[in-house]
């Protein structure tokens, strides 16, 4: 479990970019964390690894501090930054150098990961592409069984196959032990695959709440012409019509589009606050 | 778990470090060596065997040793590697100990071996190239010995060594971009000011200042004779001491506190 109680960080100690972010991540979820570019997902990110020191407030990840880095907790937690790392080695000489760091490592697994991700070489990882070295990196990290796993923009990069791939990997490995927090600009990569959203901007906390709760409270629609009584949260106009979110006042199902959501959440915040604290 | 040290663990990572960029490392390390063959081979010819036995040791052990230094903790040149080596399961201290072992111990192990073989090979040559019928063979023979590994050039070189190394290791976990020149710049900007501040110092005391370098000398002319004005013995000695065991072991320490605080 990742406990972040209010947590302060910035750069400079002039201009905060989190001032008492409180948060609290469970196992078992998968995570999408979006915002805008600059809004402090990466940062964020690197603060529950112990890449980065905050400010002020505490985070705890399953009981360690994460700034003390000890390999006790390193060894349960697996951050993929957007640009990855892979030295000149072959596939085999890195998962041996690698591998015996993470005891929970499993090389059958790799194998399969590195199949379904359609990567398949005897070349050395610095030679591929950034996107076959991305996806080595993935599968490597999803071998290694961690309990935690943070990936930084990781469809980055990635083409429109292995963005699916990706998707449908993720969702397989997913169990009751594991957590993953994904942080992304590119939301529509993260449809269908996130359990719960949270959306920052500015340093604050928009918003963070399941994908049951989104669809509960807010309603997707397209419509013609909108002459509801609900306040728009968001519209946009299309060759169909027009794409709205508005409160879910009639207990309608409707489909959460992450984007729409975004933008709704982004241009809205006041009201969204109002709506999900009802 | 012992999340300090860790025998098993800390043999993954000296393994891990070497083999990940090998190519890199040994061709470094080759880099120094051929270099030094070469300041060998041209101070030998310019001046004698003296400047070239001396040259080569200085530049050979404090400058490849200071660039070995750079490049055990280069990750950070890059936000990919820098988040890797920090996030490797692995602690700060083994971490640290292991850019120490290969900078400090492994280097300077290799060089010393080669060393020896390239001033003895060089020294055979030369004796080798001698007319044992000549008149002054032995005198010639004689004049050439193999470089003293314990002497007091060799001594005074381990501890710039150990001070300019240390240096390097601090100046590589705070300077992410080619921290070589910047730490060599910075500690340069440092020995350039103290040469200022003990010539500024020495004139304030002293009339008729000739020349004055910081910790080892300042001379002062009197009439048509120059004298050198050197410390009390027991102030010395204690100076010494700073810069032999105090000084370095503060660098090299500082360095595992800064990786330990390392943000990145």
């Amino acid at each position: 479990m990742i406990q972040i109680d209010n947590l302060s960080f910035g750069y400079t100690s002039k201009k905060l970019l989190y001032k008492n972010l409180s948060l609290q991540l469970e196992t078992g979820k998968i995570y999408g964390l979006l915002g805008r570019n600059g809004a402090g997902k990466s940062t964020l990110l690197k603060n529950i690894i112990g890449l980065l020191f905050p400010t002020g407030g505490s985070i705890s990840v399953n009981g360690f501090v994460p700034r003390k880095r000890l390999p006790s907790f390193l060894e349960t937690i697996y951050f993929i930054p957007e640009e990855v790392y892979v030295p000149p080695l072959t596939i085999h000489r890195y998962v041996e150098l690698f591998s015996p760091f993470y005891p929970r490592f499993n090389k059958e697994q790799l194998q399969e990961y590195l199949e379904r991700m359609d990567v398949q070489t005897i070349d050395k990882l610095n030679t591929l592409s950034f996107g076959q070295q991305k996806k080595f990196i993935i599968s490597f990290a999803l071998a290694c069984n961690t309990h935690i796993l943070l990936l930084d923009e990781p469809t980055n990069g990635l083409d429109i196959p292995s963005k699916k791939r990706f998707r449908k990997l993720i969702a397989s490995i997913m169990n009751e032990e594991r957590m993953i927090f994904i942080s992304t600009h590119q939301i529509r990569d993260l449809d269908n695959l996130i359990d719960q959203v949270i959306i920052v901007d500015n340093g604050d906390l928009l918003l963070n709440a399941s994908i049951t709760t989104i669809a509960d409270k807010l309603c997707f629609r397209t419509v013609d012409e909108w002459h509801g009584e609900e306040p728009l949260l968001y519209e946009e106009e299309h060759l169909k019509g027009m794409s709205i979110v508005t409160e879910n006042v009639h207990h309608e199902e409707s489909k959460v589009n992450l984007e729409h959501l975004f933008n709704a959440i982004t241009d809205n915040p006041v009201m969204a606050k109002t709506i999900f604290n009802k | 778990m012992n999340n300090v040290f860790n025998l098993r663990r800390f043999g993954w990572l000296f393994r891990k470090t070497i083999m990940e960029r090998p190519v890199q490392l040994l061709g470094l390390m080759l880099l120094v060596i051929a270099l030094d063959i070469m300041i060998y081979a041209f101070c030998k010819a310019v001046s004698g065997f003296d400047l070239a036995q001396s040259c080569s040791f200085v530049i050979g052990i404090t400058g490849g040793g200071c660039f070995l230094a750079s490049f055990v903790y280069s990750h950070f040149a890059s936000n990919a590697s820098g988040s890797s080596f920090l996030t490797l399961p692995a602690s700060t201290f083994e971490k640290w100990l292991c850019g120490v072992l290969i900078s400090g111990v492994l280097y300077t192990a290799i060089f010393l071996l080669f060393y020896k073989l390239m001033d003895t090979t060089f020294i055979s040559f030369y004796h080798k190239g001698l007319d044992a019928k000549g008149p002054f063979y032995k005198e010639l023979y004689d004049r050439v010995q193999p470089f003293q590994l314990m002497g007091f050039v060799a001594n005074k070189t381990y501890i710039m060594f150990f001070n300019f190394a240390g240096c390097m290791l601090i100046g590589t976990l705070y300077f992410n971009k080619a921290p070589f020149i910047k730490v060599a710049l910075v500690v340069c900007a440092i020995c350039f000011g103290a040469f200022l501040l003990n010539l500024l110092m020495a004139n304030m005391f002293f009339k008729d200042v000739n020349s004055a370098f910081p910790y080892f000398f300042v001379y002062v002319t009197e009439g048509s004779q120059t004298g050198r004005l050197e410390l009390p013995t027991g102030t010395l000695k204690n100076l010494n001491t700073v810069f032999e065991y105090i000084l370095p072991s503060i660098l090299w320490l500082l360095a595992l506190l800064r990786l330990k605080e390392k943000e990145f």
